[in-house]
């Protein structure tokens, strides 16, 4: 029997007579990591104590999210999906050519936009690019695309479709000098910048992005929604001199340029480690979500004149919309949280973006947490947020790191997996997001750039119009390509239309609460049904 | 790169092994003292950084233990120095060396620091973690060059042994225990418009850090109350009053900063995380100094527990004189009196403002450095190098001291009252420093 996610959120609060009173519905999320089939650590000490990232993607045409895992020190490890839609979430681990040792991220990107996922393996040592083949099978591409992996310790990627570009730009942050393992502090390395080779369909040789300040995140985001995105670098402050935030200008054909103080850019120095982002306040403009050590920054512009483009100023509103999330929630200790991914997806179907964050101590680092709870920050009306990772049963105290919330079992409702490090990852299946109606949608269009990375997709229901950007990068050290989920809460249909990369503006759309839909490029909404 | 240039001497006579070791003749018993002495100060410069706990007073602490552990482990060996044991608050004797046996200082010394390092800073990262190993392993290896190994072993006994003393003195003081940073989980905020509240947006800095840190114990002086101050100017919103024109002061230089002004704010500002913080800042110009006079290993280790001392002993009397009175900081009182939209340029600390920590601490720091090196002692100060700040220069200490404390109100942070008497405060603190005997 399913009980709505409000209910039972009353019969817990019946039950127990301290426990908390939402305002929202409160999801019900089951941990079926025994029972999944996934078994699989992110391993390794120094040189992965960052890292630990899942990509998720389809690559046997199910359009079922299969998923890739960091392995550290281990290998990393393939996963089909073989769930049954709408059943117990149940993978297999299948060898795919991806296996690489030393993997401590990985993003999926359709590089030659072939239709056939790619996945950049982030590494200490060598990057690689896994070219997908179909059937859930990939072949080091390094050659073949002209990327030169380099030799470091990267822990960041982000990529984009310049304008005119026949191949993607790909940025990779890379994190401390590994030879300098004693004394690293002040030794960031330099990312990199791997641009197409004129109209080849093939990369230049990387430049690098001076300076740099050990990124652990990066994201190429349309941040004034001026058609070109920038390179949004979250960076950790452990390790860099003199660094801080950034935001790097990408015009294309010109040398990327930092954003400074006469762009209105302030400097902010945080331990940063993931980036999350959406249009939280529904104006057009997407916030920033920067997760760190102690309290955690949600960013958004300062000011949006109405007769001019925006500054790069943006305000800290954590602590107004209450997700500082500074702290465990549970348990006894009084020391500070670490966070690492993030992600706002609608858990609990009410139309509002919630945010996931994975928590969990460094490594041996006794002024922080031990016991450090996943969150789960459930939106309310108001726009502030409330803690929920406890009562929808994600509050899981193993040492979070990588992790992706995407809906594995086609079922409407946004299920999760977070990798831990030096301990099992986790798989939790969401069973029940609440009454609230829900529309999955998937972008498509011809080459090059066929899953349309840089658009933005527009949802209208209900008075309210939701918006999210395409985006390949962010998070910690994982990404996802794949159905794109709204939550509609009551209502049955919806308006969709989308922005795409090159600036073109779709028709508004009608589509089906309830059901998945293709948006390809200049055709109506084309409804799919898993199992078909 | 100044730190890992030092460091990397060691690294380097390490890994090229005996055959450097055999090339080379070992250095003097005192000169490796002093190495190991700057060494260990030099690396704790960067665990200041990198370890969250250490907000610029729980830094005065670490410092002044260090000098402590270092000085006396070098006056067990020395006909010349004069123990502080009777003369710092609850200090008794450090473990004497065995009669008639030989001991090698160098290795007394790095022995001492390195086992005081290691428990002092118990709780930073993985990556610091590593530094202090291999800190230990390499330089211990360089401390040891040409050294019997009989007597190697004896000697790194002692100065754990002297090292334990300490920490266990230590234990003792109230400040051991940090939790949560040093933000209490509870703290109520005193009524009234002339006391703090919180000037930013983190939630953990909504109450002020370590409120009862001016009960610590001090070390040269009596207690935290021993440099008490006159209260700060009667809390005014009146345009005529001397609070207010403080207050208007601040708005108005920091709207109207010259370059010169902003370079000064910056170089000061010496942030907890960002920086070795203010009272790293001045160990790093005293090591400068004593590399630049080449200071034998005596004065060297007087140096350094006279400005440990007198940096830990400044911060608990300002803590003391922070928490006595409460003060409004400058960005509340504008911002809600004079201009609602006025920004500071530097992040203003979360804790009362008055007086000024980093001028207290600047003052005791600049009243025994003068001492050591003379009141018009010039000097060039590159702390920040390594993070694009270039070099300032100084004609003495009490300069540096003084331009320190100027720096918080073009930051920005600070009234002038709170900078001209938090210097007369570390005045006084220095002065007991100075007054500790060191020296038969």
């Amino acid at each position: 029997m399913r009980l709505p996610g409000t209910l039972l959120a009353a019969v817990l609060a019946l039950g127990c007579p301290a426990a908390q009173a939402f305002e929202t519905p409160v999801p019900t999320f089951v941990e079926e990591t025994a029972a999944s089939g996934v078994q699989h650590s992110f391993t390794g000490e120094w040189e992965f104590m960052v890292g630990g990232g899942v990509a998720t993607f389809d690559c046997d045409g199910d359009r079922m999210p299969d998923m890739l895992l960091a392995g550290g020190t281990s290998p990393a490890r393939f996963y089909r999906n073989a769930s049954a839609p709408g059943s117990a979430l149940t993978f297999e681990a299948q060898a795919s050519g991806l296996e690489l040792d030393m993997v401590s991220g990985a993003y999926p990107l359709d590089v030659d936009s072939d239709g056939a996922t790619d996945i950049v393996l982030l590494r200490v040592g060598e990057n690689v690019v896994m070219r997908g083949l179909g059937g859930c099978r990939f072949e080091r591409a390094n050659e073949k695309f002209g990327f030169d992996g380099g030799d470091a310790w990267s822990t960041a990627l982000a990529a984009t479709w310049e304008k005119g570009a026949q191949f993607p730009t790909i940025a990779i942050g890379n994190y401390i000098d590994r030879a300098q393992d004693a004394f690293p502090w002040g030794s960031c390395t330099d990312n990199w910048l791997h641009r197409p080779m004129g109209e080849e369909r093939k990369f230049a040789p990387p430049l690098p992005l001076k300076p740099s300040f050990c990124a652990l995140s990066m994201l190429f985001t349309d941040w004034n929604r001026s058609g070109m995105p920038s390179l949004r670098v979250s960076n950790d402050r452990e390790y860099y001199k003199g660094g801080q935030e950034q935001l790097w200008r990408i015009d294309p054909g010109k040398p990327p340029v930092p954003y400074g103080p006469k762009d209105g850019w302030k400097p902010l120095k945080i331990w940063g480690m993931g980036i999350a982002s959406t249009d939280l306040d529904g104006d057009g403009y997407p916030e920033y979500f920067l997760t760190s050590m102690a309290d955690n920054k949600l960013q958004t512009l300062a000011a949006k004149p109405a007769d001019s483009a925006p500054k790069a100023t943006f305000s800290d509103v954590a602590f107004a919309k209450g997700v500082t999330v500074h702290r465990p929630y549970t348990g006894d200790e009084v020391k500070p949280s670490t966070a690492w991914h993030a992600q706002f997806e609608d858990v609990n179907n009410d139309g509002l973006a919630d945010l996931f964050v994975a928590k969990g101590n460094v490594s041996d680092m006794p002024d922080f947490a031990k016991k450090d709870p996943n969150n789960l920050l459930l939106q309310k009306p108001d726009g502030t947020f409330e803690e929920a990772g406890e009562a929808a049963g994600v509050a899981s105290v193993e040492t979070g790191r990588g992790a992706a919330l995407a809906d594995f079992n086609l079922d409407g409702q946004v299920d999760l997996v977070v990798v831990n490090r030096n301990g099992r990852t986790q798989l939790w299946r969401n069973l029940d997001a609440g009454s609230g109606n829900w529309v999955g949608l998937e972008l498509r269009q011809p080459a090059p750039n066929v899953d349309a990375v840089g658009a933005w997709v527009e949802v209208r229901c209900g008075g309210h119009t939701t918006r999210r950007e395409i985006t390949v990068g962010g998070g910690h050290a994982g990404g996802q390509l794949g159905w794109i989920h709204f939550g509609l809460g009551a209502e049955a249909k919806a308006d969709v239309r989308v922005l795409w990369p090159d600036g073109s503006q779709g028709e508004w759309q009608p589509v089906e609460a309830g059901g998945f839909y293709e948006l390809v490029r200049g055709q109506a909404p084309r409804r799919w049904a898993p199992g078909r | 790169m100044r730190l890992l240039r030092t460091v990397w001497i060691v690294v380097v006579v390490a890994l090229c092994g005996t055959t450097l070791a055999f090339a080379q003749q070992p250095a003097s018993e005192p000169a490796r003292s002093r190495d190991a002495l700057i060494i260990w100060h030099r690396l704790v410069l960067e665990l200041v950084r990198h370890t969250a706990t250490y907000s610029p007073p729980v830094a005065s602490r670490a410092f002044a233990y260090l000098g402590v552990t270092a000085f006396e482990a070098v006056a067990t060996g020395s006909d010349g120095l004069y123990s502080l044991a009777g003369q710092l608050n609850g200090l008794t004797l450090v473990p004497a060396r065995g009669p008639g046996l030989t001991y090698d200082s160098a290795v007394v010394v790095q022995a001492a620091m390195a086992h005081a390092a290691a428990r002092l800073f118990a709780n930073t990262g993985p990556t610091g973690q590593r530094a202090l190993k291999v800190m230990a392993k390499r330089a211990g290896a360089d401390a040891a060059l040409g050294v019997p190994e009989a007597v190697v072993r004896r000697s790194e006994d002692h100065g754990r042994a002297v090292a334990e003393h300490i920490l266990a003195w230590a234990a003792t003081d109230g400040g051991a225990v940090i939790e949560n940073m040093g933000f209490p989980l509870d703290y109520k905020l005193t009524e009234g418009p002339a006391h703090w509240v919180p000037t930013n947006l983190i939630r953990q800095q909504q109450v002020p850090l370590l409120p009862g840190w001016g009960r610590t114990r001090t070390f040269a002086m009596p207690d935290g109350a021993a440099c008490g101050l006159p209260p700060p100017p009667a809390y005014s919103e009146a345009p005529d009053s001397q609070f207010y024109r403080e207050a208007l002061e601040v708005r108005d230089t920091v709207n109207n900063l010259t370059d010169e002004q902003r370079a000064i704010a910056r170089f000061w500002s010496d942030d907890p995380m960002l920086s070795p913080t203010p009272p790293g800042h001045w160990i790093s110009i005293a090591i400068d100094a004593l590399e630049k006079e080449n200071a034998d290993l005596p004065t060297s280790a007087e140096t350094l527990v006279r400005l440990g001392v007198t940096l830990a002993d400044a911060f608990i009397g300002c803590w003391h004189s922070k928490f006595e009175y409460d003060l409004v900081r400058p960005l509340t009182y504008i911002r809600r009196v004079i201009d609602p939209k006025w920004e500071a340029i530097l992040n203003t600390p979360p804790f009362p403002e008055y007086p000024s920590g980093h001028s207290t601490q600047s003052g005791a720091a600049a009243t025994v450095l003068s001492e050591v090196f003379g009141p018009a002692y010039a000097f060039d100060d590159g702390t920040h190098e390594d993070d694009g700040l270039p070099v300032r220069s100084y004609p003495s200490f009490w300069a540096a001291a003084e331009e320190a404390g100027i720096s918080r109100l073009y930051g920005g942070i600070h009234f002038r009252s709170a900078i001209e008497r938090g210097l007369d405060q570390g005045r006084c603190i220095g002065a007991y420093a100075n007054a500790l005997r060191t020296r038969n």
